[in-house]
């Protein structure tokens, strides 16, 4: 049955299974040989970097002398090239970092960086001086960092490849060279820095940046270290063929085994949590905490690549992947096992074969069928091979059937699982994952590095098939295609990028346009960005891009004003000012705005604006405004050398306006300002009393019929050409104010008075003088208006007169309401309301 | 009673509105750690008293300041300034820091821009060299609800801006605002607009719609049914004319600021010797909610029918035994007396000012001008109040009222009047005609004025309003219909083709336009305002935002509920308003100050 051979096929490690089966047979083909060449292999099944080892002499077949850097992916497959031309001595250490980037180290402690398409990353990094006089001799790397050391004995390390700046660790003070480094990772360490182990003599030292701590005593001299995936444990060879597991503090042994041989295995790896593998030239060992290990012969070279749940392992012809044979599956396909699971699984063998027993099986299982199902499910994900993770399924499905109480989610996101992991498993894409692997990696990093491998297709398809955001992917892949396409012109390379920025809502042009610039390709940048269809984002990069005029319109249809102030500092800066000039006058939104901004802030660039474009009247209005600024100083209106510049101003507006021939109305108002100004200067230096200037015409007559100087208030009134009426009221209230009725009374016999009495009459009226009213009021012509004078001093009977004298029964009515208190008063209007009735008014 | 108003009884959820903006500014406060020095420029001040209480701002370990010329005096190192994104108010916080700086002291600065942050403002201190000083960030306040059915956007100059300094930033923020209560209540599928303002702001609004889409499948029937946009501009006949409301005469005589009044507080029967108190005013205040929209003739007459019946009821509690419960309706009545007290004494105050024979002589002279039939009596009344000096803001009112209805004065008496303003009132005024003539508030006459078709075909002067029992709007002033309302009454009801002809001889383009992006929306093919396929579940009317953009008076907005309140109308309307303003208002943000 299936179920024999599966087991036949796992060893025994005390009391838990393992299986090694063959993922990939390597697609080089011969082309690779391990034991020449330098090989780095990155973590969840990333890529595989190799190049020539120039430490071994080796015979050159028909290959160039010059060292080629190669990248493939876990399949074996070639994704990219280059040659190694970089000086700097031997090629030291090698390794991937958590973003697939490949650090190389040489000798002189020059840093490489390269992409996973072979492509240098610029700006080296320098290990610093010391490492260049004293070569570099081993590094260590971990996820995003690297620790080396030099001839010296020296450390140095770069914490993070994000920020490449070397720093130097603490002095370890060695004669020789330490037995053994490993590296405990800076998220694992309580400081978040990272702490160095070094083997020395027979204990070990912790270096970190600012210290060194002797720690284990005693337990040395420690041929080989290495810290396990959490950071929590350290496993390490002794000089006497012990393989050693110790916490990283070294305050316990976790547990030790003798082996065979004292000599060091040329490499030490953890399998999971649970083992130790230790690789001498022709036999791979695997040690567990408890029982005998176990024995894997190989007659070629091998390379252990660890992975969270297992190590793969990696040989010219194949790659394989050691780990424990889950839970799961040890309860379906273990010998003589009559889990629940087991008994489905046997269950769905004889459905197909239309065995009875099929119902059998499921009959002894049915109160545990839940578990059996998802056991099947789990299972399933752990597989590699295409049919097996079928029938596991099928098998799942087979009891879900009969099963009431199941979750058929899990189901839809195990094969959603699978189906994804089994793309990235391809040959061609060669991702090696395991379900475990998977999940802690998370399906949008996984998309993010089938970007970086250019592979879109498949990004695209599993961002859609997840749900996820597609958005990163067209981008990327658009400014890929960009710098691809340099020979494509740009009306068709803006057509085959449109076809896909369009399945992504919302997708930022403006960033596709960005990178076009960059890349070089201007007007492409200036296609796509008409296609942004937000404001904010179009016009500054229209900016970034030289496109200021098209940005000023942009900017102007979109109503945002602040994107037009946007534009119209950003071409303010750039450009002369007559080009500046020339642009805004066009444009009235950008125009006024610069206007708004200038009044406040640019005066004289405002003037200067203005006389170029022609708009004299606005300059004289600037300068006007000028000539009040000069007065808010308190020294103005003393008479002070400011009261010339002031009036100044005001003239050269005056001419100004006068130019323009439009605005002769203007033109004769700052004219009279001016000599308003003179004469009111002239009245304070004569009456001492600084109370002139900056009143108006008016106010000036006024001041003076207050102060009695009426020869200055006739002089005021003839030079500004003061008409009579006005002149009155002027009178007539300046008087009222001083309560000078004589000459009140003298000033409306003087002729009759063009606007009539009734100001004589409110004045007084106003000033409550009810006997200088009296004089006017009879001489009112309108009998209303005298009804009303006559009601507003309380005189009810002569009002009620009055009113009946008009005739207008309304009006008696509305002055019988003020009054409204006086009985008497009242019944008077009452009367002669009634009378005007009868009149038929 | 609390100056913020209660939005409970509002058609649409103002409140999560108000919250939002109430929680986005305490988290600006939060923060920032420690004691903070909290800087307000004064008009928004104003603004947020409606939205959070101080005692609210001082629980954050808060010291509240206004923002002067003057230096801060404060021992706190945090100053956090809270500004509407003003140029001119960039002048102060530049000399506060140049100040600092000379004396050595070592603050950290905070700049929260109101709505948003402004790239002129911050060149500004970029230009000073203190922009690397500032954190900058900004306070997200678009709208402030000013009670149940109004909402402001608080944009004071935006109608001299856009008309003089020709500076359409407020349209941008009208339309952001619309948005984002878009976001909150549904896609408007109605949208009208007249004046060219509005219609920018309906052609923004769409943009913005197509830039960052109001996700209309997850709603369910949008709340708000039409959106109609009106100018200022089209109608500047009301405005200048006095309102004749309650609400209406408190803003003209004692200004209505943020929603209360302050008054001397002898006049509310408080003795304190020159001390002033604020009254506040909206819809919680029931009294008031009441009487606020009614001519004011006739809340004298509502004012002394409760006090008698009050007093009756009282008699009756004294002669008679009353049973428990009776008694307890007689306390609960009881209750309305501080309402009652304090609008009786409003009302009085407010007739001292309208029992004037003057203030009867200016509305007599106002109803003359928009009959428009008597030019010259006009012209020399005007020109006698610029003789006698009357106060220059009352003076441009007339004029301006006066300039529209007839579209421009004739150049000879154009100029002439110019001239006698310029004398009687200084040379300083200057700029203000100059803006006002570039409004086109006070201009040349150069074509034949359209005011008596208009005035005829909308039936604007109405004879024999019954003020007490009005059946029209022109009850708010007395026998004028605001020309607005009359446009909305038009839009609400068929849409704007009827009136096309009366349209075009008003200032300002018109639009109209049916937006989609709602999945299941039975009335596109029906005729807009068509009342039975616009009710919102659960039997609610469904509602028509009205926005004046440009601002909008008390009056216009006591007839807009009168309109809603009309049996037979579909539609209940709220009021959006880029400020409320009054005849004073208005004119007083043309006068330049120099």
């Amino acid at each position: 049955m299936a179920a024999v051979s599966v087991a036949a096929e796992w060893q025994l490690l005390y009391n838990r299974y393992y299986r090694k089966p063959e993922i990939y047979s390597m697609q080089w083909k011969n082309k690779v040989d391990l034991s020449r060449n330098k090989v780095a292999c990155a973590p969840f099944g990333g890529p595989i970097a190799v190049i020539r080892d120039d430490s071994k002499i080796v015979q050159l077949y028909a290959e160039s002398a010059l060292r080629k850097l190669r990248i493939f992916n876990s399949a074996g497959v070639q994704i990219a090239e280059t040659v190694w031309k970089n000086p700097g001595g031997r090629l030291i250490g090698m390794g991937w970092t958590d973003d697939q980037i490949l650090v190389c180290v040489t000798q002189d402690g020059t840093v490489y960086r390269y992409n996973i398409h072979a492509e240098v990353i610029e700006s080296n990094v320098s290990m610093g001086q010391e490492c260049f006089e004293h070569s570099v001799v081993e590094c260590v790397f971990w996820g995003n960092g690297m620790v080396c050391i030099n001839e010296a004995n020296q450390l140095f390390c770069i914490p993070d490849f994000k920020n490449p700046n070397p720093i130097k660790l603490a002095d370890p003070n060695l004669e020789e060279l330490p037995l053994c480094i490993a590296v405990i990772e800076p998220q694992y360490t309580m400081s978040g820095n990272v702490e160095v182990l070094l083997a020395v003599e027979d204990h070990v030292l912790l270096v970190e940046e600012d210290g060194i701590q002797q720690v284990g005593a005693g337990v040395g001299p420690l041929q080989k270290m290495v810290v396990s995936r959490n950071g929590k444990l350290l496993a390490s060879f002794t000089h006497d063929g012990r393989l050693l597991v110790m916490s990283t503090d070294f305050s316990k042994i976790i547990f030790e085994n003798s082996c065979e041989t004292a000599l060091p295995p040329e490499q030490l790896a953890w399998c999971g949590m649970d083992s130790v593998l230790l690789y001498w030239d022709d036999m791979l060992l695997m040690v567990g905490p408890y029982g005998d290990p176990v024995r894997y012969l190989y007659d070629e070279p091998i390379i252990l690549i660890p992975e969270c749940d297992g190590v793969r392992i990696l040989t010219n012809a194949s790659m394989e992947f050691l780990q424990r044979v889950p839970d799961s599956t040890v309860s379906i396909f273990k010998i003589g096992s009559t889990l629940p699971a087991a008994l489905l699984f046997d269950a769905l063998d004889h459905f197909d074969r239309r065995s009875a027993k099929a119902d059998e099986n499921l009959r002894l299982i049915r109160s545990s069928l839940p578990e059996a199902v998802e056991a099947c499910i789990d299972a399933a994900g752990h597989e590699f091979d295409v049919s097996r993770q079928r029938t596991l399924l099928r098998a799942a499905s087979y009891g879900q059937a009969f099963s009431s109480h199941f979750q058929r989610d899990r189901f839809q996101e195990m094969s959603k699982t699978l189906r994804v992991l089994n793309a990235v498993r391809n040959h061609d894409i060669g991702i090696p994952l395991t379900i475990q692997q998977y999940k802690l990696l998370t399906p949008s990093v996984l998309v993010g590095r089938l970007i970086n491998a250019h592979q879109h297709v498949l990004a695209l398809r599993i961002s859609e098939y997840l749900g996820m955001n597609q958005e990163v992917v067209i981008m990327h892949w658009a400014c890929a295609k960009i710098t691809a396409s340099l020979a494509i012109p740009d009306a068709s390379l803006l057509e085959i990028l449109l076809d896909k920025l369009r399945i992504c809502k919302g997708i930022s042009y403006a960033a596709v346009a960005a990178h076009a610039d960059k890349s070089g390709r201007r007007k492409l940048a200036a296609m796509l960005v008409e296609h942004e269809p937000r404001s904010s984002k179009q016009v500054p990069l229209l900016l970034s891009i030289g496109e200021e005029d098209t940005a000023l319109s942009k900017a102007t249809e979109s109503g945002d004003t602040d994107l037009v102030y946007l534009v119209l500092f950003h071409i303010w800066q750039k450009r002369p000012a007559l080009e500046l000039f020339g642009t805004i006058q066009a444009r009235p939104l950008a125009r006024d705005l610069f206007i708004s901004y200038a009044r406040c802030y640019k005066h004289e660039f405002l003037k200067d604006f203005f006389l170029s474009t022609g708009q004299l009247q606005d300059v004289s209005f600037l300068l006007w405004k000028e000539s009040w600024e000069l007065a808010k100083n308190p020294m103005a209106s003393k008479g002070s050398p400011l009261h010339g510049p002031r009036i100044k101003l005001i003239e050269k507006a005056q001419s100004l306006f006068a130019e323009t021939k439009e605005h002769t109305f203007e033109s004769k108002a700052a004219e009279e300002h001016a000599k308003l100004l003179r004469m009111q200067h002239e009245l304070e230096v004569t009456t001492k009393q600084a109370i002139f200037v900056d009143s108006s015409i008016s106010d000036t007559i006024r001041t003076c019929i207050v102060l009695g100087n009426h020869r200055a208030a006739m002089k005021v009134r003839t030079e500004f050409k003061v008409s009579e009426k006005r002149w009155y009221w002027l009178k007539v209230f300046a008087l009222a104010t001083i309560r000078d009725w004589d000459a009140l009374e003298k000033f409306s016999r003087e002729k009759r008075p063009p606007i009539g009495y009734r100001p004589f009459v409110e004045a007084c009226v106003d000033a409550d003088e009810k006997g200088e009213a009296l004089k006017y009021i009879p001489k009112l012509a309108d009998p209303r208006e005298r009804a009303e004078a006559y009601a507003r001093i309380g005189m009810a009977k002569e009002a009620a007169d009055a009113a009946s004298q008009a005739k207008d029964g309304e009006l008696l009515g509305r002055l019988k309401l003020s009054f409204a208190q006086n009985a008497a008063a009242s019944s008077i209007f009452d009367t002669l309301k009634d009378r005007l009735s009868f009149q038929g008014s | 009673m609390a100056q913020i108003p209660n939005l409970d009884n509002a058609p649409i959820n103002l409140t999560s509105i108000r919250d939002q903006s109430q929680k986005e500014l305490i988290t600006i406060l939060k923060n920032i750690r420690g004691k903070k020095c909290l800087v307000i420029d004064p008009k928004l001040g104003g603004s947020l008293s409606l939205i959070v209480q101080t005692s609210l701002l001082k629980e954050h370990g808060v010291e509240l300041r206004h923002l002067t010329a003057e230096p801060i005096q404060t021992e706190c190192t945090k100053v956090v300034y809270l500004v509407r994104a003003q140029i001119d108010l960039m002048k102060f916080i530049c000399s506060h820091v140049h100040t600092d700086v000379s004396k050595g002291l070592q603050r950290e600065y905070f700049v929260y821009f109101v709505p948003r942050r402004a790239v002129a403002c911050e060149k500004i201190l970029e230009e000073e060299k203190i922009h690397h000083l500032m954190t900058i960030g900004e306070y997200p306040l678009y709208i402030v609800p000013l009670d149940e059915d109004v909402l402001s956007f608080e944009l004071d100059l935006g109608f001299k801006e856009c008309s003089v300094d020709g500076d359409m930033s407020s349209l941008w923020h009208i339309a952001k605002a619309i948005h984002k209560l878009e976001f909150a209540f549904g896609l408007i599928p109605n949208v009208r607009a007249k004046g060219k303002a509005s219609v920018r702001v309906a052609d923004i609004l769409n943009r913005m719609q197509a830039e960052e889409p109001v996700n209309s499948s997850d709603m369910g029937v949008p709340e708000i049914n039409t959106l109609i946009l009106l100018d200022r501009e089209v109608d500047m006949v009301t405005p200048m004319c006095s309102q004749l409301t309650y609400e209406g005469l408190l803003d003209e005589f004692l200004r209505v600021n943020n929603g209360a009044v302050e008054l001397d507080s002898s006049v509310m029967g408080v003795q304190q010797e020159g001390k002033k108190i604020k009254v506040p005013l909206n819809s919680s205040d029931k009294l008031f909610k009441e009487i606020r929209d009614l001519n004011f003739e006739v809340v004298v007459q509502v004012l002394r029918q409760k006090a008698t019946s009050m007093k009756q009821d009282y008699t009756e509690m004294t002669t008679t035994t009353q049973s428990v419960s009776e008694l307890k309706d007689f306390v609960k009545k009881l209750n309305s007396l501080p309402e009652m007290t304090r609008h009786i004494n409003l009302a009085q105050h407010l007739s001292t000012f309208t029992s004037k024979p003057s203030f009867l002589g200016w509305l007599d002279m106002e109803h003359t001008i928009v009959e428009a039939q008597s030019y010259d009596i006009c012209f020399e009344y005007i020109e006698e109040m610029i003789h006698k000096q009357e106060p220059l803001v009352s003076v441009l009112r007339l004029l301006i009222l006066f300039s529209v209805t007839n579209a421009g004065l004739p150049k000879k008496n154009f100029d002439y009047l110019r001239r006698e303003l310029l004398h009687s009132y200084g040379f300083e005024h200057m700029a203000t005609l100059n803006g006002l003539e570039k409004a086109g508030l006070l201009r040349k006459q150069e074509s034949k004025s359209n005011w008596l078709t208009v005035k005829r075909a909308l039936q604007l002067v109405v004879e024999d309003t019954d003020t007490a029992n009005p059946n029209d709007i022109s009850y708010v002033f007395s026998g004028y219909a605001p020309l607005s309302i009359r446009l909305v009454q038009q839009a609400v009801r068929s849409g704007w083709r009827p009136v096309e002809e009366i349209l075009k001889l008003l200032p300002g383009p018109h639009s109209e336009a049916k937006r989609s992006g709602f999945a299941s929306s039975p009335s596109l093919e029906t005729l807009p305002g068509t009342p039975s396929l616009d009710k919102v579940g659960d039997g609610r009317r469904s509602l028509v935002l009205v926005v004046f953009i440009g601002g909008v008076t008390f009056a216009e907005i006591s007839a807009l509920r009168f309109l809603s309140a009309q049996e037979g109308m579909a539609y209940e309307l709220i009021v959006g308003t880029t400020k409320i303003i009054s005849g004073h208002t208005l004119t007083e943000t043309f006068i330049e100050k120099l």
